[in-house]
């Protein structure tokens, strides 16, 4: 398998109430194509700062991230933009649905700025929507969607523009026990058949079961990596 | 562009007060550039013509401001998804010139009405001059009004930069 992801030497410090909190110590990670990998910590382990830092959301301070053979460490904030949208699909905590739009709606909306068609752009849509098994809601408004429903409609935004990388950021922390087997399940679907890299950051010891890789993180470095 | 619109038009509130209050103040600033080009009040006309100005332009201002501050986690989860800033700033500037281009629409199409009541009230004076605001006035308030905009893009392009992508991340309160 090809290397996906690769962290050399990576740190980050963050200064807080004068404070200064190192979030990531001389971190080296090394992350195959089509791995699925579970990323566990207690919280303020650096979990996070992590995956924002594999992703281009934030930089570190030091170090390398080579992010399928380019450097983004240093890379400008558009050329990161472009990356995320070929490349990244994001699964967020709190689902971060536009309020204002319909879940097929919100799942377009990551085509919206590509030169793709409208009709191709909806056809994406609903392909995505039907693999999450959300197709039946695809004109609800995310108020009217229960929990485990719109992380399934974060799930297809992350999808429909066929990433090689998904990351999801507690993806199943707002969520019960039933609707967190439902996504966990759906992302080692995708990881299996579309052979999607998947990371998933997490503070729940059980979840490691999904993982291919488990990196156990604790104060800012790698306990382990299995 | 045209999804920033779509945006728009779902937040009904801020949408609807906002296009009310700009069709207001083109509606009133063409009135008194009326005026003045017609002599009436005097001074007086080209006065509140600036003052309807100056608040058009604090209004614009807010308008902008409202959109970017009162929808930062939105527009960073835009970003985080891969919009680049140009993408989110063509998004905002479709919704100011948006607003404002309904706002002169709005005001025409009340002129056109009062026109033809007008006429069908007073059909004998229907030769003479029965329009409330003539079409220069109101086509050099709405040019102006548009200018006014390019501000608030300015405006919402140095605030807009300012939103990191990693915003979306942050976890909300419950």
């Amino acid at each position: 398998m090809d290397v996906m992801i690769k962290a050399i030497d990576v740190n980050k410090e963050y200064r807080r109430a004068g404070a200064i909190i190192r979030a990531l110590a001389d971190v080296n990670l090394e992350i195959k194509s089509g791995e699925f990998v579970i990323i566990q910590g207690p919280t303020g382990c650096g979990k996070s700062t992590l995956l924002n830092v594999l992703s281009g959301l934030d930089i570190p301070d030091s170090g390398k991230i080579i992010f399928d053979g380019e450097n983004i460490a240093r890379a400008t904030e558009d050329r990161l933009a472009r990356l995320r949208r070929m490349k990244i699909g994001f699964v967020f905590q709190d689902f971060n649905l536009i309020r204002t739009l319909t879940a097929l709606e919100n799942v377009e909306s990551v085509l919206w700025p590509t030169v793709l068609r409208t009709s191709e752009i909806e056809d994406r849509a609903i392909a995505a929507l039907r693999d999450v098994n959300l197709l039946e809601r695809k004109d609800h408004f995310p108020v009217q969607m229960s929990g485990g429903e719109k992380q399934k409609c974060g799930l297809a935004r992350a999808i429909i523009h066929r990433p090689r990388v998904i990351l999801a950021d507690e993806p199943t922390g707002n969520l019960d026990p039933e609707s967190e087997k439902e996504i966990m399940d759906l992302l080692k679907e995708i990881n299996k058949d579309s052979e999607t890299t998947v990371i998933v950051v997490t503070h729940r010891e059980k979840l490691t079961s999904y993982g291919d890789k488990i990196v156990k993180m604790k104060d800012g470095k790698i306990q382990s990596v299995k | 562009m045209r999804k920033g619109i779509l945006i728009i038009l779902r937040e009904k509130r801020t949408f609807m007060i906002f296009t009310v209050i700009y069709s207001l103040l083109i509606f009133l600033t063409s009135l008194f550039l009326e005026f003045a080009f017609s002599g009436q009040f005097g001074d007086l006309a080209l006065y509140l013509v600036l003052i309807f100005m100056f608040a058009s332009l604090i209004l614009s201002l807010l308008y902008a401001w409202l959109l970017v501050s009162r929808n930062k986690r939105n527009w960073a989860t835009f970003k985080c998804i891969g919009y680049t800033n140009g993408n989110v700033i063509t998004m905002l500037a479709g919704i100011i010139l948006f607003t404002a281009f309904l706002g002169f629409f709005v005001v025409v199409e009340i002129l056109f009405h009062y026109a033809a009541i007008f006429s069908y009230v007073f059909p004998d004076n229907v030769a003479a001059n029965n329009t409330l605001i003539s079409l220069l006035p109101t086509v050099l308030t709405s040019v102006t009004f548009m200018l006014v905009q390019l501000i608030s893009i300015a405006l919402i392009y140095r605030k807009t930069l300012k939103i990191r992508p990693i915003v979306a991340l942050k976890k909300v309160e419950a």
